[in-house]
């Protein structure tokens, strides 16, 4: 069944899926930089308001995936702030999400070259949010 | 020209261009054009004392000449753009004029964001973080190179931590070039030959890049057939106008085409080398860029294909990727023409420190843009020793 872009229960799955995955799990395994958050811009009706993603990530795992607030997201060693229409281009594998960050469609606030090093992890990521069934509510 | 069904890109170039012998002169009208009345000069030392070209600036400027900072050394830092912002704070700048190199225009886009932003510049280093237009700029370059007169980029080292910092963000394109040939008319030759081979590498990798697309494409390969053609002029006759007005838009496509479709395996190294064993960035580029080619080449051998053939390289006959293997081979032989180093050893760079060189250029935003993925620090070693011992 497909889940709402962003939901409680994506987010679940999209911690399942990262941990499933020997992609992320061998590409990240040297991560020891902490918590990445991202925050999706808000776009009536798809996305009423503002919402992040708590990625708490250690050595190839994810320890805690969880929705919070744009404040607390902000707290977050590296947080990734992007327009819906780029998550739903990131999460079709039209957008590579480090490019898009160099390019300014995603905002990275966070150590560049730290995230430079891990293109690999961030691949597995993205590939592993790619594989859930997401539902986007504009569609 | 190998793109493919699902190309897209966004390509940006706002800078209005001024070209021509005696153009400097118009920089009073652009800044009145902008609608600003007090700009910051911002210069070297030797161009303030040993020539009249920052007094030209100054003269045509007249009373909207706000001050001039003349202290941008040859490898800026950190600490010269905080002081130059100070100055022309308390000097009530509205805006500036940059008279110099890539390193004083650099300088000078550091200060456009902390006129603006207030501060320190530590704090804006990065991509795309800014949110609002920036000091008004008007560059009038004095070198014919770093194309930094239209891109979105300034490097500027952190000399404390010996690495170079990248501010990247489409708010600091400069808003004016002057491109005034007659002002790089006294540049010495080692100079127009670094320069010129650094706007050489901007073309090239411009084309190769991962996000290379037909815009940027076509203003790389152009601003290489300018450069193959007048840079060995202008290095034989630097009084050559003609040489030195079509090195300068040379200079100005390879920067326009890199700040669209972006650079690098071969700046990723150079940024590592020319912070922490002060290689001058073309030079570094110049030596690294037949070794990169062939790194490359298995992956965008049809891309070299195109460069060589703009750069005046006989490939019919040749396969891809015996063209690229050709390229590699007229680089260097355009070097020993030039009569410029060929190898890091060189320059200065100690083979003790290749690994660390390679280590750090992992971390250097350019890589993500190589035509062929580099994640490993082995193979950029591999690269770096081939181009410490030279002679490829």
């Amino acid at each position: 069944m497909a889940l709402a872009f962003f939901s409680d229960e994506w987010i679940a799955r999209y911690k399942e899926a990262i941990n499933g995955s020997p992609e992320y799990v061998s590409a990240a395994a040297d991560w020891t930089h902490g918590v990445v958050a991202l925050i999706c811009k808000a776009q009536a009706p798809a996305v009423p308001q503002d919402v992040g993603i708590w990625l708490d990530l250690d050595r190839g795992v994810c320890r805690e995936a969880k929705s919070v607030n744009v404040e607390e997201a902000m707290k977050a060693p590296f947080c990734i702030t992007g327009e819906y229409a780029r998550w739903k281009q990131v999460l079709r594998k039209e957008l590579d999400p480090i490019k898009g960050m160099l390019q300014g469609k995603l905002k990275l606030k966070g150590d560049l070259p730290t995230i430079v090093r891990e293109v690999r992890s961030a691949q597995a990521l993205v590939n592993s949010a790619a594989s859930l069934d997401t539902l986007f509510l504009d569609e | 020209m190998g793109y493919s069904s699902d190309l897209s890109f966004l390509f940006l170039a706002p800078t209005r261009i001024v070209f021509g012998a005696g153009s400097a002169r118009d920089v009073g009208v652009e800044l009145a054009g902008l609608g600003r009345d007090h700009a910051l000069v911002v210069t070297d030392r030797y161009l303030a004392e040993k020539t009249g070209i920052v007094n030209g600036i100054v003269r045509a400027l007249g009373t909207r000449c706000a001050g001039v900072y003349s202290d941008v050394p040859a490898d800026s830092g950190v600490h010269v753009v905080n002081e130059a912002a100070a100055y022309g704070r308390s000097r009530g700048a509205d805006s500036i004029v940059s008279v110099g190199g890539g390193s004083v225009i650099d300088t000078a886009k550091g200060v456009a964001i902390l006129l603006t932003e207030g501060g320190a510049l530590q704090d804006y280093q990065g991509f795309q973080l800014l949110t609002r237009d920036q000091t008004p700029h008007i560059c009038v370059p004095t070198t014919a190179g770093t194309g930094s007169e239209v891109t979105y980029v300034a490097v500027i080292k952190d000399h404390e931590a010996r690495r170079k910092l990248l501010f990247a963000d489409y708010h600091i394109i400069p808003d004016v070039a002057i491109l005034d040939p007659v002002l790089t008319v006294g540049l010495p030759p080692s100079l127009t030959a670094a320069t010129g081979l650094d706007a050489l590498s901007h073309g090239m990798e411009a084309v190769t890049s991962a996000q290379r697309e037909p815009i940027s494409d076509a203003l790389g390969l152009h601003a290489i057939r300018l450069i193959r053609e007048h840079l060995p002029v202008a290095l034989r006759d630097g009084a050559d106008i003609v040489a030195r007005g079509q090195m300068l838009v040379a200079a100005t496509l390879g920067g326009a085409a890199f700040s669209n479709a972006q650079v690098g395996l071969m700046h990723a190294i150079a940024h590592v080398v020319g912070a922490r064993h002060a290689v001058h960035h073309g030079l570094a580029n110049a030596i690294l860029m037949p070794y990169v080619v062939r790194f490359n080449n298995d992956v965008v051998a049809d891309r070299h294909r195109l460069i060589a053939e703009a750069f005046g390289v006989e490939v019919r006959g040749l396969s891809d990727e015996a063209s690229g293997l050709a390229l590699a081979h007229a680089l260097v032989d355009f070097q020993h023409r030039l009569g410029i180093p060929t190898s890091l050893r060189e320059v200065g760079v100690p083979e003790s420190d290749l690994a660390a060189c390679a280590e750090a250029a992992l971390s250097d935003g350019s890589i993500v843009y190589n035509a062929k993925p580099v994640t490993e620090q082995a193979e950029i070693l591999a690269v770096l020793k081939a181009a410490w011992q030279g002679a490829s």
